[in-house]
């Protein structure tokens, strides 16, 4: 703190609520990225809070707990579950550019490895081309990459999820960076690949919390012979 | 508020945000009905609108309810926390609306009472901040206050109080090192 008497002012005045603009702006972000900052943040806040005090309680207006309640309420799966494999069968069908790339895919990945690769497109749920393709490697690996730009915002982050045939409550696979990455994951053969909106870090509660955004089937790609 | 009923609430905050944090809504319940008309006091005298003031709280408790896993205690207590939350979420809203509504003015408020400071002393913490505000000058001290209390930017404090941007600004970072060297005292 005192080796950094300027950002501790800075981070009283982000508390003290008075900064605006680009002041703010610079004080938001820092809060977001520098540990040593948001020390200072909470440390002011703890010292600056007993004013709140002063402040009359006053009761929330009747609907706003069920406001609230909606908003941590996860999806109900199956509803957009039914929605999507439509929407699979939509794409299967029609998108010849989709099954392009599968095809492309499975030629570069026939002189890599004898068993026929496993290939998801994910598209989104309220339909569209898809944006990611994730492909299921032999040693249990399973690289997504995008198809098409994705734009998250920036205190959000995009979880990815298995769910295979049958049940009914996915499992996480861990956070996607826009870029694309690749997870370590053991998957059984017919399983769908979902992809929700999570705060940042992922969801708090090991399920989907936010829309689910994209999904797709995990398939075998029949290997063009000859 | 007793000390000792005031370390209970906050030890009984502090398990429902841990409860929250393992994504049990019932925890987040009892934290709305335990702080649901504080926190929207809050926001409604910074909103200083009944709309905005419901989109701040609503906002506060979903954001609670995500980030209840980040709370630590050893940063800071659990009050702190909660109403930390929803004061950003009130700011935003308002310095949101003063950038983007054409002609936005905010609701007038009244002027601070002059015992405001006076119910600072529930706690140990209240009694100190209130004994270090009470050295600072009158003028500078209704700054912080209205600052904090109100959500007033540096703009609006300059034009409430008629002096200068540049003296506001001053005189608050100024005021901050004092409070800042005397609660450490």
């Amino acid at each position: 703190m005192s080796d950094q008497p300027d950002r501790d002012l800075l981070a009283a005045e982000y508390v003290l609520g008075s900064l605006e603009g680009e002041e703010r702006r610079d004080a938001e972000q820092l809060l977001a990225a520098d540990p040593e900052f948001a020390r200072s943040v909470a440390a002011w806040q703890q010292r600056l809070t007993p004013l709140a005090a002063h402040v009359a309680p006053v009761v929330p207006p009747a609907d706003l707990w069920g406001r609230i309640e909606n908003r941590i309420t996860p999806a109900a799966p199956t509803v957009s579950i039914l929605a999507f494999r439509r929407q699979v069968r939509f794409w299967q069908a029609t998108t010849v550019g989709a099954l392009a790339i599968a095809a492309s895919l499975a030629a570069f990945m026939v002189l890599r490895q004898p068993e026929p690769p496993r290939v998801a497109m994910l598209s989104p749920l309220a339909g569209g081309a898809p944006v990611l393709l994730a492909t299921a490697e032999r040693g249990g690996g399973l690289v997504v990459q995008p198809t098409a730009p994705i734009t998250v915002p920036t205190d959000k982050d995009l979880e990815l999820w298995a769910l295979p045939q049958g049940e009914t409550r996915p499992r996480s696979l861990g956070v996607l960076p826009a870029s694309g990455r690749t997870l370590v994951a053991q998957l059984a053969p017919n399983t769908q690949l979902l992809v929700s909106l999570e705060p940042k870090g992922g969801s708090p509660t090991g399920q989907p919390t936010g829309p689910v955004l994209y999904g797709g089937w995990l398939t075998t790609v029949e290997l063009p012979r000859g | 508020m007793s000390a000792t009923a005031h370390a209970a609430e906050i030890d009984d905050t502090e398990a429902l945000l841990h409860r929250c944090a393992g994504g049990d809504r019932t925890a987040l319940r009892q934290l709305y009905d335990r702080w649901g008309n504080r926190l929207h006091g809050i926001a409604l005298r910074i909103t200083r609108q009944a709309a905005l003031a419901a989109d701040a709280t609503q906002d506060a408790f979903v954001q609670i309810w995500r980030q209840a896993h980040r709370f630590d205690p050893d940063r800071g207590g659990p009050d702190a926390w909660l109403i930390g939350i929803v004061r950003y979420r009130a700011l935003d809203i308002v310095r949101r609306q003063s950038r983007e509504v054409p002609g936005y003015e905010p609701e007038k408020i009244e002027d601070a009472s002059p015992d405001a400071l006076a119910r600072l002393v529930s706690t140990a913490e209240g009694a100190a901040l209130r004994r270090c505000l009470g050295e600072l000058e009158d003028d500078r001290r209704r700054l912080v206050v209205m600052a904090f209390v109100d959500g007033l930017s540096h703009s609006e404090l300059a034009a409430r109080m008629s002096v200068p941007l540049g003296t506001v600004k001053s005189w608050i970072r100024r005021s901050l090192i004092s409070l800042r060297e005397c609660l450490a005292s």
